[in-house]
């Protein structure tokens, strides 16, 4: 696997949508390149970020209001 | 009205996704109010069509697709925001830093504020940022991302791959803005 086939598969890679073997392949090739390595990071941290961002809980009042309904 | 045990047990067990309802409700409405209105109609949807829900199947990306199908009933009446993309073209936020000399992560992931990533997303065009919301938020596999928005895993696919540039865009226009980084016109970046 080269630098550029590595790329066009990270999104995939970080979204645990690659096959097993396709998993291996581009493990093997992030731990002999840190360049492709510091890219995943960055692609890791990135989904993390709009995760963690977007994050909140339901107001309990609502939460509340709903099972009552609901009830 | 007297409540059936199976319909107690079905209400039980969808309450458990409330969050990612909600969670996606406020993203797609940008309003708390509209946004709650918009899950307890859910629900109660849900729960009138609770036939037609197969046990075993994902109930979280079930009930996702009656809380999206009904934000969508009501944005094709108000048309308020548009529904393209700008063509960012192959947008790379990694590449782009790197090739202005910043470090990626330190110079600037971790400058971000989450309001303004919230706000990048939520300025995604609705059919884009669904796909954000279910894959990036809510950790859903493309295969049930596809079965919440009823359509082909290539096209959450798609759709995916162009939200996320247009995100790094936007992002990347933020970190500009803001200084973190000082883009691409001749600026030096700064040094950590």
């Amino acid at each position: 696997m080269n630098c550029k086939d590595c790329a066009d598969r990270l999104d995939r890679f970080v979204d645990r949508e690659l096959n097993s073997t396709e998993v291996l392949e581009l493990q093997l090739h992030l731990e002999g390149c840190p360049d492709c390595e510091e890219h995943y990071e960055f692609q890791a941290h990135l989904k993390r970020l709009v995760k963690n961002s977007c994050d909140c809980d339901t107001p309990p009042a609502f939460r509340e209001k709903l099972r009552q309904i609901l009830s | 009205m007297a409540e059936s045990p199976a319909r107690t047990a079905f209400a039980e067990e969808a309450l458990t996704h409330l969050d990612t309802l909600y969670r996606g409700a406020l993203r797609l409405t940008r309003d708390p109010d509209q946004a709650q209105d918009l899950v307890q109609e859910a629900y109660l949807r849900a729960i009138r069509y609770q036939h037609s829900y197969q046990q075993g199947t994902n109930m979280k990306a079930w009930l996702f697709a009656i809380m999206r199908n009904l934000f969508w009933d009501r944005f094709k009446g108000s048309r308020k925001e548009d529904v393209s993309l700008d063509d960012v073209g192959e947008f790379v936020l990694y590449d782009k830093l790197r090739d202005e000399g910043a470090k990626p992560e330190a110079d600037v992931l971790d400058k971000l504020a989450a309001s303004e990533v919230v706000k990048a997303v939520e300025t995604l065009p609705p059919l884009h940022r669904e796909v954000v919301l279910l894959v990036d938020v809510e950790g859903m596999s493309y295969k049930d991302a596809a079965s919440a928005l009823g359509v082909p895993i290539g096209t959450v696919m798609s759709r995916l791959h162009r939200a996320r540039q247009q995100l790094q865009k936007s992002l990347y226009d933020y970190a500009v803005e803001s200084g973190i980084v000082r883009g691409s016109d001749g600026h030096q970046v700064p040094q950590s």
